[in-house]
């Protein structure tokens, strides 16, 4: 049984073509299509990695992220960014949110902005959990 | 004084006693030697014998009332003279008195001559003084009118007033700035209606023939036409001049607001530039996601080829397909909103165009389970208007309605789109595109015409609004957005239309 893998993003032509990659590589993949959705998955199927969008109505991925690296028992779970907002972008939203008294996440591991080929996002996630 | 008489102890006895009385006296012995002495001292008072030889005292009246005429005559007769003292009286002396001469007639006939000399000073100093004044009025007067005339002159607002039969009486530079017709066409020949539009004239009629009550016609937008044909924007406010109950005329001002407009426009088309800048980021944004997609369809059905799974395959190919659809979306709102386009009139019937827009989204209204209800007015009927802009508007608008209602999260809600269409009494078309479902925030609402801005995730181009504003504009109607949140928007846009040209 290959490893499970959870991918939040609410453009379903995007969990098309994440979900295929996936299984053409050996992975179980899962889908939700926004932020909350995300999170109750991510606590319920535990997953191995989480490919989160960035942009989605209810809850974004900035604060998808934030919560799963503030709570102790989620911490853990790997996540791989795929978004269409630039890593920089990103991290100035993180820290302005900890500027606004959050407390401080760290920098995602991985990320990959959008367009990514489908051989990049399937070495990316080998990099992540094999 | 002058005294004159041949006899010498007359005048020596008379002058004696005037001089006591304070009077400065002069005298001579005969008329000749009179006036000659009057023409040297000028007296003010003159005591003449009436019978002397050579010239006689009715001959020294009359000369010396030629010469002038403010002199005081009194004639000194002897008994039975009677008819030559009435004869001295018509010839303008102020007085007669007997010889032998009594110093009680002498002073009554000298105070009478001083009291009218008294009363002349007076009238004459009245006279002078009023004519002081009458000047002194006249010149404030012109000076206030000169004023006033140059402050008509220096407005720049145009200033246009008739007379009670609307015939143009001032007509500034201002106004000919404005009108391009020169005031001394104009002043005292034209009158109001060949120089402003109809409805402006219907106005002026009106007030001038309404009864007791006259309306003046507060500040409003319009426009005229210029001697030239052009139509130039203006500010606009008029007003009956009354006085008491009689109508004296009219009066009209006029800006001009052909530069405000331009200003207007420039600061539109710069904000659009702006939010197209702002928007390159938002842009690339939704560009990488259609990237994204396009790659993911390559994918997809390079998996669907190399394993022959014909499911692959076809949901890779639609999602190229959707991706392609999406960068035409994009480009086309992007296209027609950075560019200036002018509306094109063309024959067109609103309620048709209306209808085949519905028929686009009848489909899609269909899969939401969105009812479609179409309620147009038919006294609409063929007008001028751009049919790419109605059809572009209509469609945004209704697109907006159904994703409303596709996002709406509330359940056993029956959703509908309403598309109304309605004939104004203004001039306009109205249409109504109606939703029940998400509704607007305040902070969407803010958002909706100002920045390039989308709640529709993936699916919005963030630029429909903006589009549909700008085609509105353009083609100068309005657009009014009702919204509450969580019960739906309705969106009404007017059109103004032309009629048909009518072809002799």
């Amino acid at each position: 049984m290959g490893k499970k893998v959870l991918v939040v993003d609410d453009d379903p032509d995007v969990r098309l073509f994440n979900t295929t990659v996936l299984e053409e590589n050996g992975y179980l993949a899962i889908e939700a299509e926004n932020g909350e959705e995300g999170l109750q998955m991510i606590k319920s199927e535990k997953p191995d990695l989480v490919i989160l969008d960035v942009l989605m109505p209810r809850q974004s991925g900035i604060r998808l992220y934030r919560e799963l690296k503030t709570n102790a028992s989620l911490r853990e779970v790997k996540v791989l960014i795929l978004s269409g907002i630039a890593k920089k972008t990103f991290l100035r939203s993180q820290q302005a949110l900890t500027e606004f008294g959050e407390s401080q996440v760290p920098e995602p591991e991985f990320y990959l902005e959008k367009p990514v080929d489908a051989d990049v996002l399937a070495a990316t996630i080998k990099k992540t959990i094999g | 004084m002058l005294l004159i008489d041949d006899e010498p102890d007359i005048l020596r006895v008379l002058s004696r006693s005037l001089r006591a009385d304070g009077y400065e006296v002069s005298t001579a012995a005969s008329g000749a030697e009179g006036l000659a002495e009057f023409e040297h001292t000028h007296a003010e008072i003159i005591i003449t014998d009436i019978k002397m030889p050579g010239m006689d005292g009715i001959e020294v009246l009359k000369r010396i009332k030629l010469m002038n005429a403010d002199t005081e005559v009194i004639i000194i007769t002897g008994h039975g003279d009677i008819d030559k003292a009435i004869e001295a009286l018509q010839y303008g002396a102020s007085d007669f008195i007997n010889k032998p001469v009594r110093d009680e007639a002498l002073s009554i006939a000298l105070k009478r001559a001083g009291e009218k000399i008294d009363i002349r000073q007076r009238l004459k100093e009245y006279t002078q003084n009023l004519e002081g004044k009458i000047e002194f009025a006249t010149r404030e007067l012109r000076r206030r009118t000169n004023f006033l005339g140059k402050l008509i002159r220096s407005s720049y607002e145009g200033i246009v007033a008739t007379d009670e039969d609307l015939r143009i009486v001032v007509f500034n530079p201002g106004a000919e700035r404005i009108f391009g017709h020169f005031q001394e066409d104009l002043v005292n020949n034209r009158s109001l209606a060949e120089i402003l539009p109809e409805e402006m004239n219907a106005l002026f009629d009106r007030a001038m023939n309404a009864e007791r009550s006259y309306k003046e016609v507060p500040w409003r937008e319009a426009s005229i036409e210029s001697k030239s044909g052009e139509r130039i924007p203006v500010m606009f406010s008029g007003s009956i001049l009354v006085e008491g109950s009689h109508k004296l005329g009219t009066v009209a001002f006029f800006q001009d607001l052909r530069e405000i407009k331009k200003l207007q426009r420039e600061l539109v088309h710069s904000e659009r530039l702006a939010a197209i800048g702002q928007t390159v980021a938002g842009l690339a944004h939704g560009i990488k996601n259609i990237l994204h997609g396009l790659k993911g369809g390559r994918y997809l059905v390079d998996v669907g080829i190399a394993k022959k799974n014909n499911e692959k395959l076809s949901k890779g190919w639609d999602m190229v397909k959707r991706a392609i659809e999406r960068t035409s979306d994009l480009v086309m709102d992007l296209l027609s909103y950075s560019k200036e386009r002018q509306p094109q009139y063309e024959p067109c019937a609103p309620n048709a165009i209306a209808a085949e827009v519905c028929d686009l989204v009848r489909e899609r209204a269909e899969q939401e389970h969105a009812e479609l209800v179409c309620e147009f007015d038919p006294a609409i009927d063929q007008v001028l208007m751009d049919p790419h802009t109605l059809h572009t508007v209509l469609l945004n608008l209704l697109s907006n309605a159904m994703d409303a209602c596709l996002f709406d999260e509330e359940t056993g809600k029956r959703w509908q789109v309403t598309v109304r269409t309605a004939a104004e009494a203004d001039g306009t078309i109205r249409f109504e595109v109606g939703d029940n479902g998400t509704g607007m925030s305040d902070e969407v609402k803010e958002k909706l015409f100002t920045s390039f801005y989308s709640t529709k995730g993936q699916r919005g181009t963030g630029l429909g609004m903006l589009v549909t504003h700008k085609l509105v504009e353009e083609h100068g109607g309005r657009i009014e957005v009702e919204t509450k949140l969580g019960q739906g928007t309705t969106v009404s846009v007017w059109l103004p239309y032309r009629t048909e040209k009518r072809t002799a």
